[in-house]
Parts: structure tokens; C-alpha cells; sequence
């Protein structure tokens, strides 16, 4: 019929107004789509004397958030990462913080970094969104909204000082470590559990962090002093240096060593010549002989191949945070403050070094206590689900 | 006590030595050319590659100094010639662009073997009894080849015809030239000296540390210290430098705190560029 046939101009309009509708709509509905998506900042090491475990990190975030994802993601929606650099100074990482919460809406933050870089974090963040600061540190931090899933010195060292003790058949320690708040405060600790054990400490040596150390004075004194046991505090190229050191003064055979950080790489630093009689108190070993442990080096290697980056406490802490905050929100159903610390306390998540408690912020978990056999670790002892002890509300 | 005393005396020793050792590269780039050669740790690092490339290859230990003083050489050749020589030897421009270097050549090195630590067995193992006290024969061995490495040095700058044509160019450039000496090769030649023997002072110490990328910086910090305090460009300065920086590191380290040894050295250092920058024993 002609009168249907014949389109006024206002008829045309419409008719490219919806036509144009049609076409762009996928357009308009996949940002929309995307704003779905949960970010999450995720502060790893790119930089700065930590960039060593970096790409560790990175591949563990990221299998974190596909684990999750796989799941059905966070509450319903799919994860996305936003990864930031935590190497930079503690306001340098601050400013990133912000831009990540102000720009990119990031829902929650995810960091492994030292302590000084988590104090500029936590004064941008504010408990504003959920804040999970995941390596070991020294622990007495109770920031609001803020949840630490990694060993406090009272877990790397209630257990295990015991048992090493035992081994050492003596109780007199040396403490050597790093001049800053994680060795000093692990020391002021230890040797609150050393008095306990009716055992003594007979010096203690800190080296600055990031000088150009050299450990030969520290070295002969142990010799003359002869300790059972040196408590390691060591960090880094500082941890091999030492450790080295103490290997050629032919001290390894008599004297038994503990470290507080001695991970993977570090280890293969130091070298089977110099690691005879050196223990390794840690939450994770990349070797653990876990199912979930095989299972999730085991995905690491499906997607990286060989060049997988070497797996150690510092790094797999990332992937937890992921099963961390999705175990939480099951039972919050929300990332309000007050509704996630609520649904935080007493939570349980299963994690590759083992299933992992939060009470009171922190996390009780497994902690293992490795011989090195070369530059391998050989757990001899497990502490299942050891506490915190520390008491934030 | 005594033993614990005699010990320590070693180690100041030890540490002065291996200081000497590793300024030297940087000490002939710097006071004979007035260069500051900023990747002079980096060449340090690469020589510690070397001995840790060679000894993974199951050769012998001693392979690693002529392999490293080679690499080392040929990137030395290669950075005068794109690098130092473009900037006629200023002093500025090259502090800069060695500065630029050590990046390059760090972020090379990390591309090739990664971040990670390695280590370096050491070569010589045990420790020898000295009256009654032992003391790793490896450290033992590397003091004594410090001293005869700057002993020859030594000798050698004071009584061979190049080491007087290099006087002569460090004196006055134009009558060297003048007189027929070829300043321009003299100073290529001096310039890749320093850099192998930077690579050679790698091999030296690679087995006591970590190998990795950035180990380059923690040997430069004192290096530098040393040759401010001692002055640039003679043989007393730099035995002064390495003294004063390494022993007194070591004595209040033992003594104090290795923390508050530290701040020694910095206050120093800072003492001495603010006061006396040309040092105890400058050229004259």
C-alpha cells in the first residue's frame, strides 16, 4: 500500500536512529559487560632490589585469578587483574594505590612488598576496600581492613626453635641479620621464646640493608663464640654473602644455621658447597610433596613450560590472596569494610601449602621447618596449623 | 682472644686488598684519563659471569681470568670507540654515558641469564693453619695475588717505556703527541686495561658472593669511596683509599656495628669531596 510505503522524514530518522541502535548496541553493552568484571590492583615487584620475584608473582596472581574464575569468580563476577609496581618507594607505590582505586576502580588490593611500602598503602587506602598484604613480615600491624595471610616471626620460630634446639643439642644462639624493623622485631621475639627455653643468646650483629656488606668479622666472632645455633635475619644478597662466608671459615660442620627468609632462589645463591647444616623455617617450599602443592606447580608448568618462574613463599602468597578473598566474600556476600572483616574472622581456605585459618586478621597455617640438601629443601618437620598470636579485632 | 684478634687482622687485611683489587680498573681509567667510569661494576659482574660460564663448562678455575679479562677487553675496545673516544675523554660526558652503560649492560646480562642468583663454587677449598688458627686457603690466595697484581703493576708503570709514554700523556698531551707518542692508542689502550681488569677482579671475588645482574652496584659504591679518599691517579693513593675505606669498614664493623661502620665510611666520604676532593695522594 502506497500510504505504507511512503516514509516521511521523520520516519527516516527514527529508522536510522534504531538501525544505528542495532548496529552499535554490542558496543555500548560490552563496556558495560567489562565494568561487570571485578578489578583487583595487585602491587608485585617489577622493580627495586625485590624484582627477583617478580615474574614469580606475577604468574601466581594470575593463576589465582583463573583458578577463581574457573569457579564462577567473586561474588558472581569475573576477576580482573591490575597489576602495579611495588618496587618503586613506599610514596611512589602510595600514588599508584590511589590511581588504582581513583581510575581504574580496583574493588580490592592485593600486595607482596615490604613493610614500609604496606605503611604509604595502607595511609592511601584507608580501609576504604579490602587491602590483603600476603608475604611474611614481622607482624603487630592492625590497620583497619587490611588482612595478612603471611608467617609472622611467632609462627617461623614457636615451633621450630624447639626442634632446633633438639638438633643442635645446645641452646646458645648467635642472631645476625639486616638493620630494619622485620629482623629486629623477629629477634625481640626469639629471644623471648630462647628465654623459655632456658637457652641463651650470646651477640647479635645488624648489617645495614643495601650496603656493600661483608660478613668476615661477624664470621670470626661465631667461631670464637661458638654458638649451637646462628638465627639468620638475613635478606638477600646479604642471606648468600653470609652464608657463603660462613661456609669457607669451615663453620657449617659444628654449627647449626636457621633462617627466617631463605627461599628458593636464595638458596641456589648460596650453593651446595655452603649449605651444609642450614635450616629454612618457612609457610611454603616449592617442593612440597602436597597434592594441592603438585597441583598448582603443576598448572604453573602446563602454562609457563620450563620457563616457569621458580615458585617460593614470597610469590605463592599472591595466589592464596585470590582463594583468600573468595572463600570471604562466599559468606559476606558483599566487599562493604565492615561486612568482609566480619566474614573474614575464622575463615577457612585451602591453599597449596595446606588449608589456611583467619583469626584476627592473620592466618594460621602450616609451617615447615627444611633441611637444604644442596640447593634443594627437605622438610623434616611440619607444625600443622600454628597461631599467630596476634590480636587485632 | 688472641686467636679472635689475629683472625680479625686478617680480615682487615683481606678486605683492604680485595678493595685495591677492585678499584684498580676504575683507578687507571679515572686517574690517567680522567674518566669515571660509572659501569665499572658492571664489567666487574660480567667478569663474575665469565668464571661462572667457565666453571660450569667443567674447565679450570685459572681459565676464567684470561676469558674474563677478554670479554671484558673487547667490550672495553668497543665502548672507547662508540663511547669514550666520541666524547674526546671529557669528563662530564663520559660519567654520563658509562652511567647510561652500566644500564645497558645490566639489563643485557639479566636478558641472558635471567634475575636470578648464581653461585660460584669456590675453586680452592680448605683452610691452611696459621699459628694455630685456620683461614680459608681461597681468601688466602687472593690476597697474595692482589699483592703481586699491584706489585707488578707497579713496578711496571714506573719502569717500562709504556708506562712512561703514559706518564708522559697524563703530564701533557700536546708535547707527548709532539714528541711522537701516539696519545690516541696510549689512551684506548689504557681504557681497555682498566675495563679487563675489571673483569679479572670479578673472577677474583665471584665465588665469595651472588652472581647476579646487579651485584656491579655494590662493588662501585666503594670503589668510588676509596678513590676519593685516596686521590686519583697514584699508586699510594690507591693503597691509602683501599686502606682507610676497607680497613676502617672492617675495624669499626668488628669493633661497633656494622651499621654504624657504615655511616663511618659515608661521613667520610662526604668529608673528603666536601674538604679535600682531590684526596690524600693526588697527582700532582
Amino acid at each position: 500500500m502506497p500510504t505504507s510505503i511512503k516514509m516521511t522524514r521523520r520516519d527516516l530518522v527514527r529508522a536510522a536512529g534504531a538501525a544505528a541502535l542495532a548496529v552499535g548496541a554490542p558496543t555500548i553493552i560490552r563496556p558495560a559487560r567489562a565494568a561487570d568484571a571485578l578489578k583487583i590492583g595487585v602491587l608485585v615487584a617489577d622493580s627495586g632490589p625485590a624484582a627477583l620475584f617478580g615474574p614469580a608473582q606475577r604468574a601466581a596472581a594470575e593463576l589465582g585469578a583463573a583458578t577463581i574464575n574457573a569457579k564462577g569468580g567473586i561474588l558472581g563476577r569475573q576477576v580482573e587483574i591490575i597489576f602495579a609496581d611495588a618496587g618503586a618507594s613506599p610514596a611512589e607505590v602510595a600514588k599508584s594505590a590511589v590511581k588504582l582505586m581513583l581510575s581504574d576502580k580496583v574493588e580490592m588490593i592485593f600486595g607482596s612488598h615490604d613493610s614500609a611500602v604496606r605503611q604509604g598503602v595502607e595511609n592511601v587506602v584507608k580501609g576504604k576496600i579490602p587491602y590483603v598484604y600476603t608475604p611474611l613480615f614481622e607482624g603487630d600491624d592492625c590497620s583497619s581492613n587490611v588482612y595478612f595471610l603471611g608467617e609472622v616471626p611467632e609462627q617461623e620460630l614457636q615451633k621450630t626453635l624447639p626442634k632446633m634446639v633438639e638438633l643442635a643439642k645446645g641452646k646458645t644462639f648467635y642472631l645476625v641479620g639486616n638493620d630494619y624493623v622485620w629482623p629486629r622485631t623477629t629477634n625481640d621475639k626469639a629471644k623471648k621464646y630462647i628465654a623459655d627455653l632456658g637457652g641463651t643468646v650470646v651477640a647479635e650483629d645488624y648489617y645495614p640493608l643495601g650496603a656493600p656488606n661483608k660478613f668476615e668479622n661477624t664470621v670470626a666472632k661465631i667461631k670464637s663464640a661458638k654458638p649451637a645455633i646462628v638465627l639468620q635475619t638475613l635478606v638477600g644478597g646479604d642471606n648468600v654473602n653470609f652464608n657463603r662466608t660462613f661456609a669457607d671459615f669451615n663453620l657449617s660442620d659444628d654449627i647449626l644455621r636457621l633462617s627466617c627468609l631463605l627461599e628458593e632462589n636464595t638458596l641456589i645463591g648460596i650453593g651446595k658447597d655452603a649449605s651444609k647444616n642450614l635450616y629454612s623455617s618457612l609457610g611454603y617450599f616449592a617442593d612440597l610433596d602436597l597434592p594441592e602443592n603438585k597441583a598448582f606447580i603443576g598448572e604453573l608448568t602446563k602454562k609457563h613450560g620450563d620457563k616457569a618462574p621458580q615458585q617460593c613463599t614470597i610469590s605463592k602468597g599472591l595466589y592464596d590472596a585470590f582463594v583468600f578473598a573468595a572463600a570471604v566474600t562466599t559468606k559476606s556476600k558483599s566487599l562493604a569494610a565492615k561486612d568482609f572483616a566480619a566474614a573474614a574472622e575464622g575463615v577457612q581456605f585451602d591453599t597449596p601449602s595446606g588449608s589456611m585459618t583467619m583469626t584476627h586478621r592473620h592466618t594460621s597455617k602450616n609451617i615447615f621447618l627444611a633441611r637444604c640438601e644442596g640447593t634443594k629443601f627437605a622438610v623434616i618437620d611440619t607444625f600443622a596449623a600454628v597461631p599467630t598470636q596476634q590480636s587485632c579485632t | 682472644m688472641e686467636a679472635l684478634l689475629f683472625t680479625q687482622g686478617l680480615n682487615v687485611v683481606f678486605e683492604a686488598l680485595i678493595l685495591a683489587m677492585l678499584v684498580l680498573g676504575l683507578a687507571v681509567v679515572m686517574g690517567l684519563l680522567n674518566v669515571l667510569n660509572i659501569a665499572h661494576g658492571e664489567f666487574i659482574m660480567i667478569g663474575a659471569y665469565a668464571a661462572y660460564i667457565v666453571q660450569r663448562a667443567g674447565l679450570p678455575y685459572l681459565l676464567a681470568i684470561p676469558a674474563a679479562a677478554l670479554v671484558c677487553g673487547v667490550i672495553g675496545l668497543v665502548v672507547e670507540r662508540c663511547l669514550i673516544r666520541p666524547l674526546h675523554y671529557e669528563p662530564f660526558e663520559t660519567l654520563l654515558a658509562t652511567w647510561g652503560l652500566g644500564l645497558l649492560l645490566r639489563k643485557c646480562v639479566e636478558l641472558g641469564f635471567g634475575r636470578g642468583y648464581r653461585s660460584v663454587d669456590i675453586p680452592i677449598g680448605g683452610s691452611v693453619s696459621l699459628f694455630g688458627e685456620s683461614y680459608p686457603t681461597y681468601r688466602l690466595v687472593l690476597m697474595l695475588v692482589a699483592v703481586l697484581v699491584l706489585a707488578s703493576l707497579f713496578v711496571w708503570y714506573r719502569r717500562a717505556p709504556t708506562g712512561a709514554r703514559i706518564r708522559a700523556m697524563v703530564g701533557n698531551p700536546v708535547l707527548a703527541e709532539a714528541v711522537g707518542i701516539r696519545t690516541r692508542e696510549l689512551a684506548r689502550n689504557t681504557f681497555i686495561t682498566g675495563t679487563a681488569l675489571a673483569g679479572v677482579a670479578g673472577v677474583m671475588v665471584a665465588p665469595l658472593t651472588p652472581v647476579e645482574p646487579f651485584m656491579g652496584l655494590t662493588f662501585i659504591v666503594n670503589s668510588f669511596f676509596a678513590l676519593v679518599v685516596g686521590g686519583m691517579g697514584t699508586v699510594s693513593g690507591l693503597f691509602a683509599g683501599a686502606t682507610i675505606i676497607g680497613g676502617l669498614q672492617s675495624v669499626l664493623s668488628a669493633a661497633v656495628s656494622p651499621t654504624s661502620a657504615y655511616i663511618a665510611m659515608l661521613l667520610i666520604s662526604i668529608l673528603f669531596l666536601w674538604q679535600r676532593p682531590r684526596g690524600l695522594f693526588p697527582r700532582p
